[in-house]
């Protein structure tokens, strides 16, 4: 008998510890879980909305599934207004905003990390300084020089001084600094040119980078909405912010129309966001992440 | 003769080095040239859309300009009027205020995820995401949601009269309309800041925490001596790129409280739009830019040194 508690004994101890941490781990999921709930309410709260009944919006509870699916919301707020002639519009400014930034960042980004020309370092600081100098900084200004090119109420005046952004620069500098310069040597003794060394051998080693600036290059000019309203002031050009805030100051617009208008606009950043997800995280460097 | 041959021989033998010599400074050369043509286009934007406005608002902040006549020179004018307007002396407070509360919480609330996401539970790299989806909404249609939410019969209110709150105007009592849109700002920026946060605490060695065990350190000793020292310049930068993304902030304060109530929530990117594009007063508008962009490049100069030291940046 006590042979055979002994023999026991530890298996039992060690079965235990093994379970604790089980328990521990289910616990903070559990927290986990909820805490990533909590953020996510509002925009769990906006999808529901738009399916709900007008009136449904200020109950005092509310309501999370609806009783009645209004899915006609949807039809509904693309009629009262030309939002498809808006998405259109934001379609082009944001991705000309994306290509312009993903190509003139790399270039630039490559220019700085693996070129010593005289003045780089100059160049460097120039280029950094202009994180002080959003387009909130210099609104007026930058309405005048659109102007004066006389690009009002053209996508040429919404894009162009969206097309570079600094930051953008930086990152890919970042990320091709840690590309060892022996290739870029190598490519060069077997003759390859320039651009085909940039093509060929930096831009497949900075996908990561280029994923991260992609969309945020791209959220960031879906998201604009100081710019166009500044420079828009016909309603073919413009783009869906300026179209949906002016859908709610409209008497008589039903807000969950608005929500499914808000929907429509969330979907296109999630896509982008599922599809470059993995590429993302390596960007990050999250990718040691369980 | 026998010596003069030797010298031409050596002469004549010589060229080829510094023909290649040349040759290869040529290649050099080419190679810089290249270096220079990728930074030119991103130069040359730059000139004309960020260093050019930029000189011009500060020749314009002189001047008074209204679009239809000729600027006229105005000397401090525009300053002067500007420091005497108690809105606008509101304004700055107010967008300090905003900058330092919304740095702070996002900071501290950035790091906080960041930690609850790095304790190794299955299934945390997806709660990440889901979190960072916050980060990826449109900013309008943040806006329009938390309009809604912090509405007084809204879902806020609503999920606080269980714990015996009552009934707060978040957006029309002068008190709590600027913790709200701090609020916003925080549920929005967070999740992007864990992120960093979280790529930093992947990088850190484990080597340093597998000894404080040994030591017996238990988890809050470890947070408190080895992972904050470390994580130090991870959150200098993240406090200076949070302020930089505060100080331009617009569309929050001008979507859900309009700069109110009275200018309770009006930040100065608010001012300088409608200063210049509601009543066309070019010149004072540039004046608040140039005061915005003082602001900014204390907050861009930290951006630099940290830029020149640490490896990895993000937007």
């Amino acid at each position: 008998m006590t042979t055979l508690d002994t023999a026991r004994a530890p298996h039992a101890t060690r079965s235990l510890t093994r379970h604790l941490p089980a328990l521990r781990k289910g616990i903070g999921l559990l927290l986990l879980v909820a805490l990533a709930i909590a953020f996510l309410i509002p925009i769990l709260w906006m999808t529901v909305m738009s399916f709900q009944e007008g009136g449904k919006m200020f109950n005092l509870r509310t309501e999370w599934i609806p009783k009645v699916w209004h899915f006609e919301n949807y039809p509904n707020a693309i009629s009262r207004a030309p939002f498809v002639q808006y998405f259109i519009n934001s379609g082009i400014v944001s991705l000309t905003v994306m290509i312009g930034n993903v190509v003139f960042c790399t270039l630039a980004g490559y220019g700085l990390a693996k070129f010593r020309f005289p003045g780089s370092g100059l160049v460097l600081l120039l280029i950094l300084s202009t994180l002080m100098l959003p387009l909130e900084v210099t609104l007026v200004p930058t309405f005048l020089i659109v102007h004066k090119f006389e690009w009002i109420n053209t996508y040429q005046g919404i894009v162009a001084p969206l097309l570079i952004d600094a930051f953008g620069v930086f990152l890919m500098r970042q990320s091709i600094l840690s590309i060892p310069t022996d290739y870029i040597e190598a490519a060069r003794i077997d003759g390859a040119g320039e651009l085909r060394i940039l093509l060929q051998i930096i831009v497949p080693q900075c996908l990561p980078a280029l994923s991260v600036l992609a969309i945020f290059s791209f959220r960031d000019s879906w998201d604009q909405f100081l710019w166009p309203l500044t420079v828009v002031s016909i309603d073919a050009l413009r783009t869906y912010p300026l179209g949906l805030v002016q859908f709610g100051e409209e008497y008589g617009n039903p807000a969950t129309e608005q929500m499914a208008i808000a929907v429509l606009a969330t979907l296109p950043v999630f896509l982008l966001f599922l599809i470059l997800q993995r590429s993302v995280n390596r960007g990050f460097g999250l990718s040691g992440l369980k | 003769m026998s010596e003069l041959t030797t010298a031409t021989t050596y002469q004549l033998s010589a060229p080829p080095p510094v023909a290649r010599k040349f040759w290869q400074l040529h290649h050099r050369q080419r190679i810089r040239l290249w270096g220079f043509a990728f930074v030119l286009p991103t130069l040359l934007f730059f000139a004309v859309f960020k260093y050019g406005p930029m000189m011009w608002a500060i020749d314009l902040s002189f001047n008074s300009y209204d679009m239809v006549s000729a600027p006229q020179f105005v000397g401090l004018g525009n300053y002067r009027a500007l420091f005497g307007d108690p809105i606008f002396r509101e304004t700055l407070v107010n967008t300090f205020v905003y900058i330092a509360g919304s740095t702070l919480l996002t900071t501290v609330i950035g790091l906080m995820l960041a930690l609850a996401i790095n304790t190794g539970i299955p299934g945390a790299r997806h709660c990440m995401t889901a979190m960072f989806l916050t980060n990826l909404m449109p900013i309008i249609a943040v806006c329009l949601v938390w309009r809604f939410l912090l509405h007084p019969y809204g879902l806020v209110n609503q999920m606080l009269q269980p714990l015996g709150v009552s009934r707060i105007d978040w957006l029309t009592s002068s008190s709590t309309a600027m913790p709200a849109i701090i609020m916003v700002t925080v549920w929005r920026f967070a999740p992007y800041f864990m992120v960093i946060f979280l790529a930093a605490l992947l990088a850190l060695p484990e080597d340093y925490y597998e000894a404080a065990e040994l030591d017996g350190a238990g988890a809050i000793r470890r947070f408190f001596h080895i992972t904050l020292p470390l994580l130090m310049p991870t959150i200098f930068f993240v406090v200076v790129v949070s302020a930089l993304l505060c100080a331009r902030i617009f569309l929050m304060p001008y979507l859900i409280t309009g700069g109110g109530p009275g200018n309770a929530t009006r930040v100065l990117s608010m001012l300088i739009y409608e200063t210049g594009f509601s009543y066309l007063k070019m010149g004072q508008a540039a004046a608040i830019s140039v005061v915005l962009f003082t602001i900014m490049m204390v907050f861009t100069a930290l951006q630099i040194r940290l830029f020149s030291r640490s490896e990895q940046v993000y937007m």
